[in-house]
């Protein structure tokens, strides 16, 4: 399999998590399971071993989008639910970057819903990690689109009357080449698939079961995932198989599997490496970007 | 979910198993630091500043590993590395909360002192250098010391006053 990944960088200066780690401290509750995806996203960057001005972080609005800003990398703290089609236009404006992708459950399969099955079937090299922990918690605990059917928020005082969204299944069908599930519980386990599905060339998905203290569930916290988590590797799950893999990310909110669900043994070629070949392929027939950009500001200046 | 990867302690050096040690020291400073700034964000006070000492004694401990190994083994490169080792002393990350009370945060520490305890106490049994079994003997012996002095902190506060930080966090509210 192709690393692209490494691919761009030229240094070879081991890193540590704390290269990339900024200088701003995260104000989320104490506690939130928001620090161990943090923590974790630095050792997959650390062992990935390319340099912080090598990585951008894209993410929408939320408690979890606020990561970009706590790392060393380049950062876009964007609109809410737009991470991905922003993330998209930077992979395919300087595709030598390493682009990250974060955001919470609503950010990503409500407000931006819509961007994930495109996202996914262009196949970009990005990996987008969505801490997922069925809940609203930045504007203080209404329903989001993974809340169980049944949970009484401040939006569902009697009970939420809808079904969930089932995010492992959504990027599944959508033909997602790496799928997998992690939890700050078991934060070294979260690092090696954040860092696999960095290494993996097109686009990944990582849902983490990411607890929130203040308006989580209890089912949903730090405590009950250590209790409910299986590891997909030691029940013998074997991630070539897609079928197997939807069969069992149906049990999302009831059983808590974690690692890889799906990983396309034969990836498929990127976005990015298309637009190559067809630029080699019209080489002379068309426009170089610059003459574009230049005929565009010609355009700009006689207006 | 094993708290460390790649480590055969059978093989393990006493250069190896020293660095090891500053490692896990390492982390539980860290990890308190970070309770402690989590905690100063939050407007809690009391339970940050008991967060920073025990970050300052990790350190300290650190130091005198540290100490150890220099006599010892000069500036021989490191060989282990943290990507081996989670959790070892250090807390877990979700035994922080807003508003916790002192005793609160002396029972996460006391859980760590003997979380760690544990690990020294069931590796030694895999060890087969003498000297390293002797470094991990004395190492869970520390951390039954350590034990007891979060113990008398303990009993010298007064008697729980029955909330639980869960309390004070907000919960839904009905909207008019």
């Amino acid at each position: 399999m192709a690393d692209s990944a490494l691919a761009p960088s030229n240094e070879s200066v081991a890193l540590t998590a704390k290269d990339f780690k900024s200088e701003l401290k995260p104000i989320w509750c104490p506690g939130c399971g928001d620090y161990g995806v943090l923590q974790a996203i630095y050792r997959a960057l650390a062992a990935i071993g390319r340099p912080p001005h090598e990585v951008a972080f894209i993410s929408g609005i939320g408690c979890s989008s606020r990561i970009p800003g706590y790392t060393t990398a380049y950062g876009f703290n964007s609109v809410h639910g737009r991470a991905l089609p922003i993330a998209q236009g930077v992979k395919l404006a300087n595709p030598d970057l390493l682009v990250l992708v974060s955001g919470g459950d609503g950010d990503g399969f409500s407000i931006g819903g819509g961007h994930v099955a495109h996202a996914i079937r262009r196949n970009i090299d990005l990996t987008y990690i969505v801490m997922d922990n069925q809940i609203y918690g930045l504007t203080k605990g209404q329903l989001s689109p993974t809340s169980p059917k049944g949970l009484v928020t401040a939006t569902s005082m009697f009970g939420s009357l809808e079904r969930p969204i089932n995010p492992l299944l959504y990027t599944l069908a959508y033909g997602a080449g790496y799928v997998a599930q992690g939890t700050p519980s078991d934060m070294k386990g979260l690092a090696e698939i954040i860092e696999e599905a960095i290494r993996y060339p097109g686009f990944s998905f990582v849902n983490i079961q990411s607890p929130c203290v203040t308006y989580g569930d209890e089912s949903g916290q730090a405590k009950a995932h250590r209790e409910r988590a299986k590891s997909l590797a030691s029940m013998g799950h074997d991630a070539a198989d897609r079928l197997k893999a939807m069969d069992l990310a149906q049990a999302y909110g009831e059983e808590l599997y974690t690692g890889v669900f799906y990983r396309d043994p034969n990836p498929t070629e990127t976005y990015e490496a298309q637009i190559a070949l067809r630029h080699s392929a019209l080489k002379g027939k068309g426009p170089h970007r610059e003459e574009i950009v230049d005929m565009f500001l010609q355009r700009l200046s006689a207006e | 979910m094993s708290p460390v990867s790649h480590i055969d302690f059978a093989a393990l050096t006493l250069l190896e198993a020293l660095d090891l040690a500053i490692l896990i020291e390492d982390e539980a400073r860290e990890r308190y630091l970070e309770f402690a700034e989590q905690l100063e964000t939050h407007h809690t006070e009391e339970s940050a500043q008991f967060f920073s000492f025990m970050a300052s004694n990790e350190e300290k401990h650190h130091r005198e590993l540290a100490a150890r190994r220099k006599a010892l083994f000069g500036d021989a490169p490191v060989t282990v590395s943290r990507s081996q080792i989670f959790d070892i002393e250090a807390p877990e990350l979700s035994e922080v909360a807003v508003f916790m009370s002192p005793r609160d945060a002396l029972l996460v520490a006391q859980r760590a002192e003997t979380k760690a305890y544990a690990f020294f106490a069931s590796a030694v049994i895999h060890v087969d250098n003498a000297e390293v079994k002797a470094l991990f003997s004395e190492l869970a012996q520390e951390e039954i010391e350590h034990q007891a002095l979060v113990q008398a902190e303990l009993d010298k506060l007064p008697a729980d006053d029955g909330f639980a930080a869960s309390d004070f966090a907000d919960g839904p509210v009905e909207q008019d």
